[in-house]
């Protein structure tokens, strides 16, 4: 079923709202797999690529639902297509229950607010192009917003990971490079608020900053997962 | 002096200076990892004593970030300070007031890692079923049973250890851990992070105490109250 979103999520190339179908598909298989394993599907990278590739949809559905067919679609279909082909290709997570230490609702928070994050932070990278492109004034703002938002559901995100780390061993937080890549992302955007109100540092000076972010995100959720140990190994 | 600690460019490039040394420091980890495994095992200080002091040559990039975690908090603290005890106007208290919300709650992690890191312990074993072993402040851990539950197909759904808590000689508390269940006495938790059944049911145990953690929890809620509120306000004018 995942290879009709291949003919799908393409459609949205036409105009946004022409993405729906695709995020409805994409959110009926997401249920069907939840359901059948009686867990949220967000373990491992089968799962986790298939998410952030719907949460892209979500956010570019609702920040692109007045626009026209344009470079903010040929730019966010294509990355929402190449991380689904990455969780095609990537291997199964094992059927079943979650394991007993993430079989709580702290992880659960924790990790869809992340990948909602991670969402808004591509679209915000998105917004950036467009900024760079002088082809849309109002396209920095927006991607302020994307930021914005995807700022704060960051910190809730980490925040609700303390809580259950705090539950699981006792500690909200450990010296491992994950979650000092975490926090180099935390405070990467933190960085990024800040030097918007820099007078002088803004325009293209932050709209590259928001581009940069989001590609320190893509490194902390798949790069230091595949070459460094950490807590987030399950 | 005081415009350098007010100024929103020391934050800038406070922030900045912290993503490369944290950078670094997770390229040094791996790398070092005869120096940073034991970082996670005991509090922080006990570390930096035995640990880190003897090499500098790897650890400092840590010390570099604490130095820069430093002044971002007097930075913090100074913008704050400045920002509050200035003028105020009806109409933009909320706008004004949520970003200091929003530092209030950075400033309450920061001291909570701060306690966490200098007081209070952490220590971890194997113990197996019917063991007993000595806990600080005077304290002992008998463990009763271990109980593992499966579903029809064989995976391992949840498991459960039954504690029981001296001090001294006298029984202060029992209960059941589990995964994300721990036992706490007197700020004090008990922790079942794991189970091994190579040489019969055998459970790793953490037991920690951290003063900071309830500092940490009040920064959290500080954090997300002040960031929603603002998110909400700057979305209105938006």
């Amino acid at each position: 079923m995942e290879i009709i979103l291949f003919i799908l999520y393409p459609l949205a190339l036409a105009g946004p709202r022409f993405i729906l179908p695709a995020l409805g598909l994409h959110g009926v298989l997401i249920a069907q797999t939840a359901m059948r394993y009686g867990r949220i599907p967000l373990i491992g990278m089968r799962d986790t690529l298939g998410f952030l590739a719907f949460a892209i949809g979500i956010f570019y559905a609702v920040a692109g639902w007045n626009r026209k067919r344009d470079l903010f679609s040929s730019l966010c279909i294509p990355l929402i297509l190449l991380l689904l082909s990455g969780s095609l290709v990537s291997p199964p997570s094992l059927p079943g229950p979650l394991p007993p230490v993430l079989n709580t609702i702290w992880f659960e928070l924790h990790v869809i607010l992340s990948f909602l994050s991670y969402g808004l932070f591509a679209v915000g990278a998105v917004f950036g192009v467009l900024a760079l492109s002088r082809q849309e004034p109002s396209a920095e703002k927006n991607q302020y917003r994307s930021l914005l938002l995807g700022y704060v559901l960051f910190s809730i995100a980490m925040i609700f990971g303390g809580i259950w780390a705090y539950y699981a061993w006792g500690t909200y937080w450990l010296w491992t490079p994950k979650e000092l890549w975490t926090t180099i992302v935390w405070f990467f955007y933190s960085l990024y608020l800040h030097a918007r109100l820099v007078r002088g540092w803004t325009g293209p000076k932050v709209v590259w900053m928001g581009i940069i972010g989001f590609v320190i995100v893509l490194f902390t959720y798949a790069g230091v997962g595949l070459l460094m140990k950490s807590s987030h190994e399950f | 002096m005081i415009n350098f600690f007010l100024s929103l460019k020391t934050a800038v490039w406070t922030l900045f200076v912290l993503v490369c040394l944290f950078f670094l420091g997770s390229y040094m980890m791996p790398v070092h990892r005869e120096i940073f495994a034991s970082m996670n095992d005991d509090i922080l200080f006990r570390w930096v004593e035995n640990t880190a002091i003897g090499s500098l040559w790897y650890t400092w990039w840590f010390f570099g970030a604490l130095a820069a975690l430093a002044l971002l908090a007097v930075n913090t603290l100074a913008c704050s300070v400045q920002a509050v005890t200035g003028r105020w106007t009806r109409s933009d208290f909320l706008l004004r007031i949520s970003p200091q919300v929003i530092h209030a709650g950075f400033l309450f992690l920061l001291l909570a890692h701060f306690l966490g890191a200098g007081w209070g312990y952490k220590t971890s074993g194997m113990m197996p079923e019917g063991a007993f072993a000595r806990l600080p402040e005077n304290r002992g851990l008998f463990l009763k049973a271990i109980r593992v539950r499966t579903d029809d197909r064989g995976f391992m759904t949840d498991w459960s250890a039954e504690a029981a808590l001296y001090e001294g000689d006298r029984l202060v508390k029992t209960g059941t851990l589990g995964p994300n269940a721990p036992v706490f006495y007197k700020g004090m938790g008990i922790y079942l992070k794991h189970l091994s059944f190579e040489t019969g049911p055998v459970a790793l145990l953490v037991v920690a105490k951290d003063p900071g953690a309830l500092w940490a929890l009040v920064g959290g809620v500080l954090f997300m109250l002040g960031s929603v509120t603002l998110l909400f306000l700057k979305w209105k004018k938006a």
